[in-house]
């Protein structure tokens, strides 16, 4: 079951089109990377699933619900980290947290409970400072401490980690991936490393259009490509490697070379199993004593994928 | 008009006047020390016009001289 | 409902920490005495300036000259500070992005614009009634003419308009970018009033009346009932204008 899902929607400031009869749904419970170029309308999907924004066309459902502009009824269950989160500078963190709990509708003892759970979770408990004295950093985790307070079931951050130092960074990370199960998460990052790190689905958005949408094993397994590569250092004989590695292309044992020069690699396609044609490599090298630095059996990072979508 | 017997008159008037003019004269001056990220202008030109400006220098202060942030 | 409550609240917290309201308290507490003061100083500056050669007698101030002062410093000093403090009360939310975080909670964007209007109104009144009392303390101790009879009567018009002036900056607010900008547009829609009131015709209508009458209705010399086209004006003025606040709010990119 899908706790969101955007349906062709489409969406244009002026003359400039953003979305482009976008398809999305986000399955209930897991934690959704959501990832794209600079301005690739990435916050504009955010905000049109929480009506922040009008769509130009399309309709958005959560919880089953339809999203309305203006007062959507559907925030009730979510909770929202805009990519930087701007608060009442004038309150401390307790003060804000308990301004915001008032709209949420939790009775006064449940609030003062959560308030107090949510700043333990983001590390600002006892924090007596006004938030006009707070760093980047702790009001990024205020922002996650309001978005989270009401305990909802879907929990929405806009780029939440670019803002954070790499020891930031990782607790962010940290507090998200335990929430998991808790929660549906939907964050959209342009860090790659941190959707393989805790996402188990995808979204890559590009040009206004969803290009892929799966879990992150489906996805690698789509664009596992059948490739070995090889390093060698500088003494090595270019000329017979490359030559030995035609004659297995006339073979039909690999079906591809490719030679990056700066680095003295060479990457490998094949198409048959990976023990075999492994083997027949080495042997071959062995043979004219050609020997590599090291083999490597290539797995597609999400980052190639990333790039392969997107070309 | 004698002086002396004019402010002991208007006492009652004039003692509450310049102790609001002076609380207002204070919060504004303690405000633009410990505040010193202005819209625009300078601390120096910011106490000059709250201490010189009655009234109306203070209001300006807040109004258009305060930082956003604070 | 509680969540204008709330709302409000914060409002006056806001207020309160960014000492704008300490301000405005001071402030109309300092007209408050300027009045009568002012009044009572009058005719020695007059003689200061003058010397003795000046021919006529000057008359000794009334409770009259107290009260003119009290209506001439409230619309030129005092609901000018309060437009100047406020202008930029809904803006400032708007372009700072602060209500994100609530309106993604379910805060309705009406709640904002009425817990707004509210405690402004609120605000307002007390610090009219501030500069009324202290100014009217003063005037029964040291004026003992009974030349002002209807000091109620005389404040309520100046009330009314306070309050359509207050919607005024709350739509001009909703409406701008920033406070400049709605400072801009209240100071027009004022300069607006002013003009209308070159025309005898409109006077009767024109909120600008209310707070230009004063003085007549404290007398009794013009009866407030004929005023009451303008009060009603006004009330209906404020209501429009704080319905339209929230119609342009919620069309707000916030």
């Amino acid at each position: 079951m899908n706790i969101i899902e955007v349906k062709n929607v489409s969406k244009s400031f002026g003359s400039k089109q953003v979305l482009d009869g976008l398809h999305l749904g986000v399955p209930k419970g897991s934690i959704f990377g959501f990832v794209g170029g600079n301005g690739a309308g990435k916050t504009t999907t955010m905000k049109l699933i929480l009506g922040l924004e009008e769509t130009t066309k399309g309709d958005i459902f959560v919880g089953g619900e339809k999203v309305t502009f203006g007062n959507t009824k559907t925030n009730r269950i979510t909770g929202y980290l805009p990519d930087v989160p701007e608060f009442y500078p004038y309150m401390s963190a307790e003060e804000y947290l308990t301004f915001c709990g008032e709209f949420t509708g939790l009775k006064k003892a449940e609030r003062k409970q959560r308030i107090k759970e949510t700043l333990t979770l983001v590390g600002l408990e006892g924090n007596k400072k006004r938030i006009k004295g707070f760093s980047r950093g702790m009001k990024q985790r205020l922002g996650i401490a309001q978005a989270m307070l009401n305990n909802p079931e879907l929990l929405i951050c806009d780029e939440p980690t670019s803002a954070l130092d790499p020891e930031g960074r990782n607790e962010f990370l940290e507090l998200l991936a335990s929430l998991k199960g808790k929660m549906t998460i939907l964050f959209s990052t342009h860090i790659l490393g941190d959707v393989e790190r805790i996402c188990d689905y995808v979204g890559i958005l590009d040009e206004g259009k969803l290009k892929v949408s799966s879990s992150i094993e489906a996805l690698k397994q789509t664009y596992a490509k059948s490739q070995i590569e090889l390093s060698f250092d500088e003494a090595a004989d270019f000329s017979i490697l490359i030559a030995e590695l035609n004659a297995l292309i006339e073979q039909e044992i690999i079906t591809e070379v490719e030679k990056i020069n700066e680095q003295n690699q060479v990457i490998i396609s094949y198409n048959k199993d990976y023990t075999d044609v492994a083997g027949v490599l080495l042997e071959s090298l062995i043979a004219k004593k050609i020997m590599p630095v090291s083999l490597r059996k290539m797995n597609p990072s999400l980052e190639s994928i990333f790039l392969e979508v997107i070309r | 008009m004698n002086g002396i017997s004019f402010l002991m008159d208007h006492l009652p008037l004039l003692i509450p006047l310049i102790i609001l003019q002076f609380t207002l004269m204070i919060t504004a001056l303690i405000h633009v020390i410990k505040h010193p990220d202005y819209r625009f202008g300078t601390k120096g030109m910011w106490i000059f016009i709250v201490v010189i400006l009655q009234l109306i220098g203070p209001v300006f202060y807040f109004v258009f001289g305060k930082g956003d942030n604070e | 409902m509680k969540n204008i409550y709330y709302f409000s609240k914060k409002e006056f917290l806001e207020s309160w920490r960014t000492s704008r309201l300490l301000i405005l308290m001071i402030i109309f507490l300092i007209l408050g005495i300027m009045n009568p003061l002012i009044a009572i100083l009058t005719p020695d500056i007059i003689q200061m300036s003058f010397g003795d050669s000046l021919p006529v007698n000057i008359p000794e101030p009334t409770s009259l000259d107290s009260w003119g002062q009290f209506y001439q410093n409230m619309t030129q000093m005092g609901l000018i500070v309060i437009t100047l403090l406020f202008s930029g009360t809904m803006s400032g939310e708007v372009s700072k992005g602060t209500l994100i975080n609530l309106v993604t909670k379910g805060l309705k964007r009406s709640t904002v614009v009425i817990s707004k209007s509210i405690y402004l109104i609120l605000q307002w009144s007390f610090c009219m009634l501030l500069a009324f009392f202290v100014t009217w303390a003063y005037t029964l101790y040291y004026f003992t003419d009974d030349n002002s009879p209807h000091v109620f009567l005389a404040v309520f018009p100046l009330w009314i308009f306070g309050i359509l002036l207050i919607t005024t900056i709350l739509l001009t607010s909703t409406v701008s970018k920033n406070s400049y900008e709605g400072l801009l547009l209240t100071g027009g829609f004022v300069v607006l009033l002013f003009v209308m009131n070159i025309f005898d015709k409109f006077e009767r209508y024109n909120p600008i009346t209310l707070t230009s009458e004063n003085i007549n209705f404290l007398q009794g010399a013009s009866n407030i009932g004929n005023y009451m086209p303008a009060m009603l004006i006004s009330f209906f003025l404020s209501l429009l204008f704080i319905y339209l606040s929230i119609v342009i709010l919620n069309k707000k990119k916030l």
